[in-house]
């Protein structure tokens, strides 16, 4: 028997006048999968989301979340789905928890301590009662997630979650995600870092204007990168090409700025470098320049899905 | 693998949800609650009690009655009259501004704080959520009008006083019975207010823009009433939003007459529904793309 989806989209279209936003797209997410969207910006990802939420209408193409549709079902086709798409909207003369309790009341309701226990896990008891118009970005993403939890959800749609965030917030963003994921909770995440997907999601689908460059796990999305590639400054760089020609596996071209660019697999540039050394090349620098998941990435989205697909 | 609650580790519901489905009466206590933590609605109110009482004071010690406006005559002397001058100039652009700082706001700034994905993303249909705002901002024309005519009657039978009151026909009417007409005569905007409340939750609705939906009734409202007072437009006067402004002129006449009531009664329920049945269908096919 199949797993139970929690998303079951299916050549869902959506064109604004002239631009064709979302393009044929079928999606399915399983229940208790971290499952990314990945794509460029305007490659149709959030339009994408609005339709699970019922936002925006699909043209053609059907919907199902946890077996319910908008047409069937309505607004019931949200029950046990949370979330926000892009950045996180509050009415900023109220404070975070009268936010929270209000959005509670078109839920049916929200008990106080509720409240207070989620304010504690997203880190904002101390500023509850202030007006969320005094909130920084931060803070209001972290009331987004509050407010998607007091829902008790079964499904997390989160619209590129990390977007705006420092650092910190990014890593505590990550490890909610991952606590969440871990309570058995589906999470659905748009994103446009290859890393951040990399990291926490199962399964992807890689979108490029408006149509899918790739669906498939992360896994299989590895075997396909391509070879790592590392920024190299050396004491000798014409020597350095030289040296890299002689080297089976190690291509090197001059970097856009100073230095070279080498790309081959691991162990290749391994030999390379120890090459380098017996030729007394000394190296400045040697750091690497996108993960091969970030190159393949780029190559999805830059170039035609089907030319990608082929390769 | 089921899912489990993030604080308390019980299982979440697996099928249809067992909470109760939020009615009409949750998103009304939800717009209510916004409305009353918003600055603006306190001056409003505020503004529609004691605004009327400067006004009064201010004519009150006027040299000159206004003499060229209905009752201006003997605004001075007859707090009935006062009321009723102050009624006078109320409708010419007071009321349709005074209801239309909520309704034609009221969805607009929806879109300006961008939470329609917010609040569209709960269990609450958007049917719901416009029967709500809509019933929300009706509430607030009524009690706005309320307030007003109360501090304005007040103010002008404590201020001027309680003497017979001189009606249209030149008929004498005694205190008790100038106070119920005078009374009367303000509860009749209640009609013409709730059609420019639904005028501005349309443009609210339409526009997505705070400023037109609170200005465009108003200066709807104000070329109504020029066209209103042109001659030969006869056959148009009884559409037009700002006619069952002036039904209340037959109340003070003698014989007394109605008939402009019942046409204020159709002409404000038209306009309403029919700026409803548009502001609910925009809304319901709308894609909520912004925010």
């Amino acid at each position: 028997m199949d797993s139970e989806l929690a998303v079951d989209a299916v050549g869902v279209t959506k064109t604004f006048g002239s631009l064709c936003a979302v393009d044929d797209v079928t999606v399915k997410v399983e229940a208790g999968e971290v499952y990314g969207v990945l794509g460029p910006n305007g490659a149709g990802k959030t339009t994408f989301l609005r339709m699970l939420f019922g936002l925006v209408r699909p043209d053609s193409g059907t919907i199902r979340i946890f077996d319910r549709s908008w047409a069937a079902d309505g607004v019931a086709t949200l029950d046990g789905v949370a979330g926000f798409i892009e950045s996180p909207a509050f009415y900023p003369y109220l404070t975070g928890r009268q936010n929270l309790e209000g959005l509670g009341l078109l839920d049916g309701g929200v008990r106080r301590d509720r409240v207070d226990e989620i304010l504690e896990l997203v880190d904002l008891t101390d500023r509850a009662g202030d007006a969320v118009g005094g909130y920084s970005y931060g803070m209001r993403q972290r009331l987004g997630v509050a407010a998607s939890l007091i829902r008790e959800p079964r499904l997390l749609v989160l619209d590129e979650p990390a977007n705006g965030l420092d650092p910190a917030g990014i890593r505590d963003m990550r490890a909610l995600v991952r606590r969440l994921a871990a309570r058995g909770l589906t999470v659905l995440l748009s994103s446009h870092h290859m890393d951040e997907v990399e990291e926490i999601c199962d399964n992807v689908t890689i979108m490029r204007q408006g149509g899918v460059a790739f669906h498939g796990a992360i896994a299989e999305l590895r075997a396909m990168a391509p070879d790592p590639g590392y920024a190299l400054s050396t004491t000798a760089d014409d020597r350095a090409l030289e040296i890299a020609a002689a080297t089976p596996g190690i291509a090197a071209v001059h970097g856009p700025g100073t230095g070279l660019v080498v790309t081959g697999p691991a162990h290749e540039v391994s030999s390379y470098v120890s090459a380098l050394v017996r030729a007394e090349v000394r190296l400045l620098a040697f750091t690497p320049t996108r993960t091969p998941l970030e190159q393949l990435f780029f190559m999805l989205t830059d170039t035609d899905p089907q030319e990608a697909e082929a390769a | 693998m089921s899912a489990t609650d993030v604080l308390t580790g019980r299982p979440t519901a697996a099928g249809p949800t067992t909470r109760r489905r939020p009615g009409l009466g949750s998103a009304l206590r939800w717009e209510s609650r916004k409305l009353r933590a918003q600055l603006r609605v306190k001056a409003l109110l505020g503004g529609a009690v004691l605004v009327p009482i400067a006004v009064v004071v201010v004519m009150h010690s006027q040299p000159r009655p206004p003499k060229d406006t209905l009752f201006g005559r003997f605004a001075l002397d007859n707090g009935f009259a006062m009321a009723l001058l102050v009624l006078g100039f109320a409708v010419q652009w007071v009321l349709p501004l005074l209801t239309s700082i909520v309704a034609g706001n009221i969805f607009a700034s929806e879109d300006q704080h961008g939470t329609w994905k917010t609040v569209l993303t709960r269990s609450t249909s958007r049917a719901t959520l416009f029967w709500a705002k809509t019933v929300v901002s009706v509430a607030f024309a009524l009690v706005a009008l309320a307030l007003l005519a109360a501090s304005t009657v007040t103010a002008s039978l404590l201020i001027v006083g309680r003497q017979p009151l001189t009606g249209l026909s030149g008929q004498t009417i005694h205190a008790q019975r100038a106070l119920e007409l005078v009374v009367a005569s303000w509860a009749t905007m209640a009609l013409p207010m709730v059609g420019f409340t639904c005028l501005a939750l349309l443009f609210s609705v339409w526009s997505r823009n705070v400023a037109v939906g609170i200005a465009a009734p108003v200066v709807i409202g104000l070329v109504m009433q020029l066209v209103g007072a042109l001659g030969g437009i006869e056959s148009l006067r009884p559409f037009l939003l700002t006619t069952p402004f002036e039904a209340w002129h037959g109340l003070l006449a003698e014989p007394r007459f109605t008939g402009p009531l019942l046409d204020s009664v159709v002409t404000s329920a038209g306009w309403s529904v029919v700026c409803l049945a548009a502001a609910f269908l925009i809304l319901r096919r709308r894609d909520i793309t912004g925010g």
